[in-house]
């Protein structure tokens, strides 16, 4: 053992080789700084290494009990979400619970249980379940304030695949997470803890701002002691359409959306806090300045005033339209320095069909149409957090596949075979790409506003699958916000008493709400 | 002899006991509260001075808040339109936000609401925000049936103020990769509302750089 340092505590034994002290010569493992020269020096030097460096890449396996590196998320969840497409959503999350049979919950699983959850209606069970979800991402919040290095070290690590690694959230999820929390909250009737959530969206952007601010002078330092360059473009086969959609590159970023910004506006709106929802309707507008809702949302800020005083209720409608997309894993073979050409597995983003999904507008009594516009696309936001994670993930794989090219090739020199196929299958299994993503989100997210008379309703639009869908809607207070959820040809209304906020102006000594 | 080496390892046990209740102590001490009596927790939560300087980030903060309640509430109080009239009534209306940050505007005009009202010189009237609270609270005391109605207060006798306070925060924001530049204006300003006069009226810019 005297050529490895063996890091302390948590079970983080891959992580922590990249920052453990001096043993042997061996310092750290990572991606840079003459990272083949380290583990040839390692791997060739002596043989007893030889089934030690095996052994280093069984671990992972032994470590994980296997469940990481075998599970195939994109599986399980295309199960899942079909019976979210057939009305099923209680089956749904027998399936979730069946295939999270661990006690040890991961943060994934919180955020697809509430999800599955908040479709039944079930909307503090649903809070309880993001608030757990929130809970994990809070402790990376806090590992982000306080110690970024060690964050970005092990986002940066070579030497666990990514797929064995804790799942900690794409950022477009983590910022997600705060606003379906919100809308829980606002269902429930709770306004003032879903300006809470509101509020912790903003302050969770600018960390995982600041985040990516230091991820990009990490690289820039990093970048000149890099042996191995790795392009995209190398990836013969890679279906790069999915991610150069004008869509994807319009994306000011991975992570912020016009949906969580606009909801702020409209809440803090609804509290009588204009200040506070001005940049609301601001910063949605900055992230999609093509959308003439979003404007109007800004520009009649003052005005909508008048709508109060005439005795009406200023409606939102959120309609969440299809299912985010999947990842799944695709194969290209590459040319690795010691092993030769390497068939690796990369994450591929592949067709999302419910993405393409648009409601048309919404008709109210027959008589009323309210545009609903895009404003967020989940499906957009995916495939641009792949699009700027490729590169390290393409680096990363290079580097893994060329360790174990080095320790299978030593394995069949000294006439060991079945060492060497022992290294050779456990690269199979640990090198299949990542492909966990919160897939019970919806694809993409629609807004619509109107102003309306308190009373009974008649909503009815297209659904996915072109067939006309109606449903009760009542409408009071001064604020309310509708939430809808279309995924195939299941309607899923969150029209509940708490939805709607504040009592209407007293005039003649008679309220006008029912 | 015997007695002799009795007494000293008599002596060393005794030394031992001193140097274990020692050590003990110094444990005790080690693993104890950081600071002060009365104190739980692990000790690694200051507080700090709420006055003290706030740099973290170029974001809207602490400082700028203070800083733009204290000169707007010392240039109003200085004010011909304060000091001529006997504690005028104001009424604040919102701070515009014009910025694209989320700058809680209500919380500097609070600020500024509780100094002038410290001060003695002005008094305030509820606002727009606070009007449908006045109305319920006026309204259950008159028409709940629940209060006498010695004690209920009248409807109808709310005093109407003599100066609207309105106001606005803009910002201009300029970044390069090693450059933050973010400039506030604030602006404030109180206007006569029989006459339509603005009878005053300040601004305080505040300026924030960061360079990486």
């Amino acid at each position: 053992m005297d050529s490895y340092c063996r890091a302390e505590g948590e079970g983080i034994f891959f992580r922590d080789v990249t920052v453990c002290p001096t043993r042997g010569g061996l310092r750290g493992l990572a991606a840079d700084s003459g990272h083949f020269r380290i583990l040839e020096r390692i791997l060739l030097k002596r043989e007893r290494t030889l089934s030690l460096g095996v052994l280093w890449l069984l671990l992972p396996l032994l470590q994980t009990g296997c469940a990481g590196a075998l599970r195939s998320y994109d599986a399980e969840l295309r199960a899942t979400t079909s019976l979210v497409r057939v009305n099923r959503p209680d089956l749904a999350l027998q399936t979730l619970e069946k295939n999270n049979a661990d006690p040890e919950k991961d943060l994934l699983y919180y955020m697809e249980k509430g999800e599955l959850l908040r479709l039944q209606g079930a909307f503090a069970d649903s809070r309880s379940s993001w608030m757990a979800a929130d809970q994990k991402v809070q402790q990376w919040e806090e590992q982000a304030r306080t110690d970024p290095g060690k964050l970005l070290g092990a986002i940066g690590s070579v030497v666990v695949n990514d797929k064995v690694r804790t799942y900690e959230g794409y950022d477009y999820e983590k910022v997600l997470l705060t606003a379906q929390i919100a809308l829980d909250h606002i269902a429930l009737g709770d306004w003032e803890a879903a300006r809470t959530e509101i509020k912790k969206t903003h302050e969770r952007e600018a960390i995982i701002a600041d985040l990516h601010a230091k991820k990009v002078m990490q690289e820039e330092a990093e970048s000149g002691n890099r042996h191995v360059r790795r392009s995209v473009k190398e990836l013969q086969g890679y279906p790069v359409d999915t991610l150069n959609d004008p869509q994807v590159i319009a994306l000011k970023n991975s992570y912020q959306n016009a949906f969580s910004h606009y909801l702020a506006g409209f809440v803090y709106e609804a509290l009588g806090e204009p200040g506070l929802a001005a940049p609301g309707y601001r910063q949605a507008i900055e992230l999609r300045p093509d959308i003439p809702l979003l404007e109007e949302g800004l520009k009649q800020l003052d005005r909508r005033r008048e709508r109060l005083a005439a005795g009406k209720t200023d409606l939102l409608f959120v309609l969440e339209g299809g299912l985010a997309p999947a990842r799944s894993s695709v194969m290209i073979p590459l040319p690795i320095p010691s092993a030769g050409l390497v068939t690796l597995s990369f994450p591929v983003v592949p067709d999302n069909p419910s993405a393409s999904y648009h409601p048309g507008p919404l008709q109210i009594d027959g008589n009323k149409w309210v545009e609903m516009a895009a404003v967020t696309s989940v499906d957009a936001m995916a495939r641009r957090t792949l699009r700027d994670d490729l590169p390290g993930i393409v680096l990363r794989s290079t580097l893994r596949a060329a360790s174990r090219g080095i320790a299978q090739g030593q394995a069949n020199r000294k006439g060991n075979e079945l060492v060497g196929l022992a290294v050779m299958l456990t690269g199979l299994v640990l090198e299949s790409a990542d492909e966990r993503s919160w897939r019970t989100l919806p694809a993409t997210i629609f807004l619509g506003r109107t102003a309306l008379k308190p009373g009974r309703y008649t909503l009815s639009f297209d659904t996915a699958y072109g067939n006309r869908a109606s449903m009760a809607l009542d409408v009071g207070g001064r604020y309310q916000l509708v939430p809808i959820r279309v995924v195939g040809d299941t309607l899923y209304l969150a029209n509940t008493p708490g939805s709607s906020y504040g009592s209407l102006p007293v005039v003649g000594g008679r309220a006008l709400t029912k | 002899m015997y007695g002799m080496s009795v007494g000293i390892r008599r002596l060393g046990w005794r030394l031992g006991l001193l140097l274990a209740m020692g050590v003990w102590a110094g444990c005790v001490t080690a693993s104890g509260p950081a600071s002060g009596p009365g104190v739980v927790g692990s000790g690694r939560v200051q507080y700090g001075d709420p006055k003290a300087v706030e740099s973290v980030s170029n974001s809207f903060g602490s400082t700028d808040l203070q800083m733009i309640a204290e000169s707007m509430t010392r240039s109003l109080l200085q004010s011909p339109a304060i000091t001529g009239r006997h504690r005028p009534l104001i009424t604040v209306d919102h701070v515009k936000n014009k910025s694209s940050e989320y700058i809680d505007t209500r919380a500097i005009t609070d600020t500024i609401l509780t100094q002038l009202t410290k001060s003695g010189l002005v008094r305030f009237v509820v606002d727009m925000a606070e009007m449908d609270d006045q109305v319920d609270e006026l309204g259950r005391q008159n028409e709940s049936g629940l209060y006498k109605k010695s004690s209920a207060k009248k409807m109808g006798r709310m005093e109407g103020a003599d100066f609207r306070l309105v106001g606005s925060i803009s910002s201009i924001v300029k970044r390069t990769p090693d450059f933050h530049d973010v400039y506030y204006k604030f602006s404030l300003r109180l206007t006569d509302i029989e006459s339509g006069v603005v009878e005053w009226a300040d601004e305080k810019e505040i300026r924030k750089t960061t360079t990486r």
